[in-house]
């Protein structure tokens, strides 16, 4: 019955409820989880744990951000996860000049990385999931010849930024929201945005256009190198240690899920920051319920799997029309 | 238009390079880390001075002698031993397992020739291949997988090597493929583990295990171990949650966090590692517990750990002992001489509680 009632104008409406879902799907799946929880969750509907589900999910939002950007400039960065290490690991060997010396150091490591990722792509035409892929290998490999093994962190001020916060919100909570603000900022209301978006639309028209593609893709990965480095300096903060060896670990494929989710189009040429923030949320809160309710760990892996499917979906069948 | 190309692709290229090694050389060369002072100190402590020696646990299981294996006597002191290694010396068990072997070969005078297969079985496979070509009389290997080596060692077999493998055991017949495996008995860590918890928390209340990575025998066997001996001695011990740290700090400390939020009341957390044991402590000092609040048990014996219980975060450690050189070289030594030796030896893994863990610190690796 309804099949064939919905027989005459069905392409219109599944095309507008796909749409509909591609774009606000994530935030139907927050709110659910976040009803279910409430209801089946002990404990669930307290400060402090929405302050652990935050603090959580702020280094995974940094470095989505950064990946935002690169998937909405057509591209990919692979290298985050790497870079988080290689960010850790300079920190660590820098924190005896002094603490901002040694984040400043940290920082530069990661646009060090995203310059490279961005010169490769930019320059010598390699494509970003290879060039990245290249600078995922070499910059885990940089970070444990620099830190084998790891090393606790007792700088004091390291500390404070990890478990400190102004009036009951954590400081990491500030400065991932604060990044986000900012890099939503700068793609709805900047040349730089307007321009990445271009690009990631279609490049051969962004370049007739006399778009400068090469500096803004660059520019790209250099910002997605940063922010993920950011990401590793606050986790070691709040590790306080540095651990080359395990930080960052599949930290793409969180981010890279965080964005598709949150639907921004892997094509290119759209980005979705408010998105990206709630496909984060959605992440973190499908991992915290699986282990609280003390479900078998692979089943969150399977969960995850699921939610990519569900969103990848709602994005093909846009993108086929 | 096309010269300005290739020269923006130059300059890119060596802008590219300079950078590169620019920022390797600044990496390197001028970096100061929190504590470069103490260093020294703490790596001295590294080799096996004042640390307790394993003694062979004398097994009841089944012996290999030089005969039934194949080859001729020798004497070890001659001999060259080669020793490798599987993964690199990254964390606290690899540099004290390599600095064990070595600092045993350095003690009797033997010669040494190691080699690290970075994490790489083809590499391992290569390197022991290696070994045996520069000409060692006899192996110890620290196996990276348990399968694959059937033709190496046949190879091995065919020149009489004798071959020792030590923390990880291969699935290939003992005395004719290898002579002895010396490894923990990660089961009786795990049983041991819960004779902690249970005189920590009184044998009663709620517990949880922060489980290792997943397929892995250590994190299998060192659950099993566990589980049997709360069920067995203190069935008032009910385990209400198991989750995946994956052996990692950060994991730890993440888990424990969703933990102590849905599960407020919990007394005991089993860590089968250290570092997750210390990410746990991580999350209940952000929780605002204190210490002692949470009884944390955990498996490795490492130096933070056991500082951990001198502060009170920790209530014990037990080891899984690293220092398996004097062991091996005490076998292959027996062994050459002719006398039979157990197939398979436990190493003796000792532990760490407020008794011991001050007195005992400088022991830990």
């Amino acid at each position: 019955m309804t099949d064939l009632a919905l027989g005459g104008k069905a392409p219109a409406d599944r095309d507008r409820i796909l749409r509909y879902l591609q774009d606000y799907g994530v935030y139907l799946g927050v709110a659910v989880l976040l009803i279910l929880n409430i209801f089946l969750t002990p404990h669930f509907l307290s400060a402090e744990n929405f302050r652990t589900q935050a603090v959580q999910v702020a280094p995974v939002l940094i470095v989505a951000l950064g990946m935002a950007l690169a998937i909405g400039s057509e591209g990919v960065d692979l290298s985050v996860g790497s870079v988080m290490a290689l960010s850790t690991s300079l920190l660590s060997l820098y924190l005896g000049y002094g603490t901002w010396i040694a984040l400043i150091v940290a920082l530069i490591g990661g646009a060090a990385i995203g310059v490279a990722n961005g010169s490769l792509i930019a320059f010598i035409g390699v494509q970003p999931i290879v060039a990245t892929l290249a600078l995922m290998v070499a910059g885990r490999g940089l970070a444990l010849v620099l830190l084998p093994q790891l090393k606790d962190v007792r700088d004091p001020t390291m500390a404070s930024l990890g478990s400190g916060d102004v009036l009951g919100i954590p400081y990491l909570v500030l400065i991932a929201a604060a990044l986000a603000l900012v890099v939503a900022f700068v793609v709805r209301r900047t040349t730089f945005g307007r321009q990445l978006l271009a690009i990631g639309d279609s490049r051969p028209a962004a370049r007739l256009a006399g778009l400068p593609v090469r500096r803004v893709l660059i520019l790209v990965y250099v910002c997605s190198g940063v922010l993920a480095a950011v990401a590793g300096v606050l986790a070691t903060a709040r590790l306080t240690a540095s651990d080359p060896t395990s930080l960052g670990n599949l930290m793409e494929l969180s981010a890279i899920t965080a964005v598709v989710v949150g639907g921004t189009p892997l094509s290119g040429g759209r980005i979705r920051i408010g998105g990206t923030v709630a496909g984060a949320v959605l992440i973190q809160l499908l991992t915290a319920t699986l282990i609280k309710h003390d479900l078998p760990p692979s089943w969150t892996q399977i969960a995850q799997a699921v939610v990519i499917i569900l969103a990848v979906y709602a994005a093909r069948e846009r993108g086929k029309r | 238009m096309k010269p300005t190309t290739r020269l923006s692709r130059i300059s890119a290229r060596t802008l590219l390079a300079t950078g590169l090694a620019a920022s390797l050389a600044l990496a390197t060369g001028c970096a100061k880390s929190e504590d470069d002072g103490d260093k020294s100190s703490v790596s001295k402590d590294q080799g096996d001075s004042g640390q307790v020696v394993s003694e062979p646990s004398e097994g009841s299981g089944p012996t290999c002698a030089i005969d039934a294996y194949g080859g001729k006597k020798l004497d070890l002191e001659s001999a060259t031993v080669g020793f490798s290694q599987s993964e690199k010396e990254a964390n606290p068990f690899r540099i004290a397992e390599t600095a064990s072997i070595k600092a045993e070969a350095k003690k009797r005078g033997v010669k040494l020739l190691t080699a690290n297969a970075q994490s790489q079985f083809s590499k391992q496979i290569s390197d022991v291949q290696d070994l045996i070509a520069k000409g060692a009389d006899l192996l110890v290997i620290a196996p990276l997988n348990s399968d694959g080596w059937e033709p190496v060692l046949r190879s091995a077999a065919a020149k009489h090597i004798p071959i020792v493998t030590i923390d990880r055991k291969i699935n290939t017949k003992a005395c004719k493929d290898y002579v002895s495996f010396i490894g923990s008995d990660f089961v009786e860590q795990g049983k041991r583990a819960a004779d902690q918890m249970i005189e920590a928390t009184g044998g009663k209340g709620d517990v949880a295990i922060l489980l290792g990575a997943a397929g892995n025998n250590v994190t299998t066997e060192r659950t099993k171990g566990f589980q049997d001996r709360v069920k067995e001695k203190a069935p008032d011990l009910k385990i209400v949650f198991k989750q995946t740290g994956e052996f990692a700090r950060e994991k730890g400390q993440q888990v424990t966090e969703q933990l102590i939020q849905s599960k407020p009341g919990i007394d005991g957390i089993y860590a089968e590692n250290d570092e997750m044991g210390l990410g746990a402590v991580n999350a209940l000092k952000g929780a605002g517990k204190k210490a002692g609040d949470v009884k944390i048990v955990t498996v490795d014996g490492t130096r933070n750990a056991v500082q951990g219980i001198v502060d009170g975060w920790i209530s014990g450690v037990i080891e899984s002992n690293p220092r398996f050189g004097p062991l091996a070289f005490q076998t292959l030594d027996t062994f050459t001489k002719g006398t039979k030796v157990s197939q398979d030896i436990v190493i003796k893994d000792s532990a760490y509680t407020k008794d011991n863990a001050k007195a005992d610190l400088g022991k830990a690796y």
